[in-house]
């Protein structure tokens, strides 16, 4: 009898596991025991698995600010900010790297195809701009994070913030010292020759230097120095840990409504931006077409990313879209 | 009810249950599956928890144990009260219309 308590005790515990933390910490105790009488008197049910585990999955995309809620508060429209952030740099990641790989292949050859021109014209546009939101958003989130250190009432920001300041110092450090790695882009004879300036280019290779067909070829990955290697292997955790303290803060700093407003207004820019980059990306991948020397070659990794980069876009539009009636009847 | 809008079954479930008095979880799954022969899985019935939990219909009462019971509130028994009498009208109005004349083809 107490076998089969234990037993029904903790196969309730895994699925539990499915809804996020938040709900679990106002649910968790009374469905547990629902969860377990249940259990004991249906031991295996799909339907209640299936059941727990979908309204799970539902919860965490709620939790997130992904799905409407009954009940729209700030605290709601922080979680879509704060998805809204994490897809817009999975989004830009994968972006850049493509945009890295034209810019550079440029600074050794102009490219043949009015495709390519194109695209390379709008990818750089769209950069510049999404960057450039990035930033003017992050200002805010900066200011009120320096506030609450001011006020010595950041106890709760500290880990997030620390995550976020560890993961941009790796990235930013060994991005900087990788993108000498590359001869076009920087005192290369060839070097004024480009529509970004070489070290820009070099910078966003070096940071997105993991997003690489090399690993799917590990007999040709073994020839490189092991340092490169490292980095491909180090950065997207870096990159990930400075996501995910941003988000965190995001969400923890409860940011009043007017910079909340303020914020999804710049995220909605940042759609139309992501979404010219993103057919800037395609038009190169499906009509760009070699170029001189290969440079240009659209790679297996690059419809890749095309997928990542819709699939982020998508998200960031729903988190943007969902945020609109909440904030605009507060 | 309009809110509820895909929850609107598990809500009138959950409230007309409620409506007899206080539940947790567990009574509230056998309740509903002795009147209306409706089993509510357990995601089911705490999503619909948290929503009418969250519209203010329902609120949870303090309880020493790990089962905590859920109360109906006065808005959540007003605002059942006209969901039920609009599906009364629905279900008399179809009932006199079958028997008024309805006939197999």
């Amino acid at each position: 009898m107490k076998k089969e308590r234990a037993a029904s005790g903790r196969q309730a515990g895994r699925l539990l596991r499915w809804y996020p933390k938040q709900w679990r910490s106002r649910y968790g105790a009374e469905f547990l025991e629902l969860l377990d009488a249940e259990i004991r008197e249906h031991p295996w049910s799909w339907r209640r698995n299936l059941d727990v585990t979908w309204h799970g999955l539902s919860a965490r995309l709620t939790s997130a600010g992904l799905t409407r809620h009954a009940t729209e508060s700030d605290a709601q429209a922080g979680a879509r900010l704060a998805s809204a952030g994490c897809a817009l740099a999975a989004f830009l990641a994968f972006g850049a790297s493509m945009w890295a790989q034209l810019a550079i292949g440029w600074r050794w050859s102009e490219p043949d195809t009015r495709a390519t021109y194109t695209a390379m014209f709008v990818m750089s546009i769209a950069m510049l701009l999404v960057c450039t939101l990035l930033v003017m958003g992050a200002i805010p989130v900066a200011w009120r994070v320096v506030k609450a250190v001011a006020h010595g009432n950041s106890r709760f920001l500290v880990g997030p913030s620390s995550l976020f300041l560890v993961g941009a110092s790796v990235l930013v450090i060994g991005s900087r010292h990788f993108e000498n790695g590359w001869p076009g882009t920087g005192g290369h004879p060839w070097s004024a020759q480009g529509l970004v300036p070489g070290g820009v280019a070099a910078f966003a290779w070096a940071s997105t230097l993991w997003i690489s067909s090399y690993w799917a070829h590990p007999q040709v990955l073994v020839h490189f120095p092991a340092a490169e290697v490292a980095w491909m292997v180090l950065s997207p955790i870096a990159t990930v840990c400075a996501v995910v303290g941003g988000a965190k803060a995001i969400r923890r700093l409860e940011l009043p409504h007017r910079i909340l407003h303020f914020e999804m207004q710049l995220a909605r820019v940042a759609c139309v931006a992501m979404l010219a980059l993103l057919v800037g990306s395609a038009s190169w991948t499906t009509d760009g077409g070699p170029g001189p020397h290969d440079l240009f070659r659209a790679g297996g990794i690059d419809i890749a990313a095309l997928g990542v980069m819709s699939a982020s876009l998508a998200v960031a539009y729903l988190a943007v879209r969902r945020a609109r009636p909440a904030l605009a009847g507060s | 009810m309009r809110a509820f809008g895909r929850y609107a079954g598990p809500a009138t479930l959950i409230l007309s249950s409620l409506a007899e008095g206080s539940k947790h979880g567990y009574a509230l799954t056998k309740d509903i599956e002795e009147f209306a022969d409706v089993r509510l899985a357990p995601g089911t019935l705490y999503e619909a928890l948290s929503r009418l939990e969250g519209q203010g219909l329902i609120e949870a009462l303090e309880s020493d144990d790990r089962r905590r019971p859920y109360r109906l509130t006065a808005t959540g028994a007003e605002v059942l009260r006209v969901h039920l009498s609009a599906q009364r009208r629905v279900a008399d109005l179809g009932l006199r219309r079958l028997a008024r004349g309805w006939k197999p083809a």
